[in-house]
């Protein structure tokens, strides 16, 4: 028998019967360990296909779990016997209380923001205002070497922009953030992604918080999401 | 002992956003670039191999261009500096036509490290 598993919890939490997970099966819940259960649903095939239809399935059962205690998500495609996710927990004791210990009571939130592509242009041009080093040669060679002068130390202030701005948030938010995982990819628009470990009960905080943010710096577009599982901030997987 | 019971959440996500069409165009170039599926046979796994290689390679280059570039900016003679770059325009040739053979472009030359970020 093969079961197809979507995250580890604490406690057995409350599944509607109406929760249908990948292939329509019905979610349960499985005994594990003392103070584990997994939410797994039974499954014939060998492996789960990436599909939309079979990614939201697995959100959908973690988010309903979610809505009543943390769990340590597990990535989309865990198709284990009933044996390997025992044994999994069971081997994998302290790490996952540990895991445990680190989400109890929060949820993940996620922040993205877009810069404006023309500022990207001008960051350039102004590095290139710094005037050329390469001397009286205009050959090809010094050229192509100015040009990339130019191009690195425009790379080099879209970077410190870009931590500037994670730096300023991550401030903004203040002590309502438990832990948080930022991404930046200076040459994108979307230039930020950050996950954002809160605890329940701050989550009206936090949200005032952001709002004050946004205001901030009407110079940025922020998208704020969540709340999501703790998959940016756990690694639990057979 | 038991743990006390969590404040609880909603089930469906709260999505929140005055610019909401920037952002679908933006998210919908992130997941364009994914595969719909991962093929593992020999054609893929090859090409998979191809693209890692090329990828460490264009690491490389790009780190030897910033060295250049150091290098110049701490006072080389105007013929080293033409030397070093004509040196460094025909390795960017080079991996142009690497590129090329294997049907890549620039921006498949990464590897997403996770929490790490990209490696380029």
């Amino acid at each position: 028998m093969r079961l197809y598993a979507y995250c580890l919890a604490e406690a057995p939490p409350p599944l509607p019967p109406a929760v249908s997970g990948i292939g329509g099966a019905t979610p349960r819940v499985l005994s594990l360990d003392v103070g584990v259960v997994g939410v797994v649903s039974d499954f014939p095939e060998e492996r789960a296909a990436v599909s939309p239809e079979n990614v939201l399935a697995h959100e959908r059962v973690v988010a309903h779990v979610l809505a009543s205690t943390t769990p340590l998500p597990l990535r989309f495609g865990a198709v284990v016997s009933p044996a390997r996710l025992e044994s999994y927990v069971g081997s994998h004791r302290d790490a996952l209380r540990a895991a445990f210990e680190r989400v109890r009571g929060c949820v993940e939130m996620s922040v993205k923001v877009i810069w404006d592509v023309a500022d990207l242009g001008a960051v350039g041009g102004a590095a290139g205002d710094a005037g050329p080093v390469a001397g009286p040669s205009t050959g090809p060679g010094a050229a192509f070497l100015e040009a990339k002068r130019r191009q690195i130390l425009g790379d080099e202030t879209r970077r410190e922009r870009a931590d500037a701005v994670a730096g300023w948030l991550r401030a903004r938010l203040g002590h309502v953030v438990r832990e948080s995982a930022v991404q930046t990819r200076p040459q994108e628009a979307l230039f930020l992604a950050g996950a954002y470990l809160v605890e329940r009960a701050q989550l009206g905080e936090y949200r005032e918080r952001l709002r004050g943010a946004c205001a901030e710096r009407p110079d940025l577009r922020f998208l704020a999401s969540g709340p999501w599982p703790p998959y940016s901030f756990s690694q639990a997987g057979p | 002992m038991t743990p006390p019971p969590d404040p609880p959440v909603p089930v469906h996500h709260e999505i929140d956003t005055a610019h909401g069409a920037e952002f679908v165009s933006q998210l919908g170039r992130l997941t364009g670039a994914l595969p719909d599926r991962v093929n593992i046979d020999a054609e893929s796994v090859e090409h998979g191999l191809a693209k890692l290689v090329l990828t460490l390679i264009e690491l490389i280059r790009r780190l030897l261009e910033k060295q250049a570039v150091r290098r110049m900016e701490g006072g080389l003679s105007p013929e080293q500096v033409e030397e070093l770059g004509l040196a460094l325009m025909a390795l960017e040739a080079k991996m142009d036509e690497l590129k090329a053979q294997f049907g890549l472009a620039e921006e498949d030359l990464t590897l997403d490290l996770g929490p790490l970020g990209r490696l380029i």
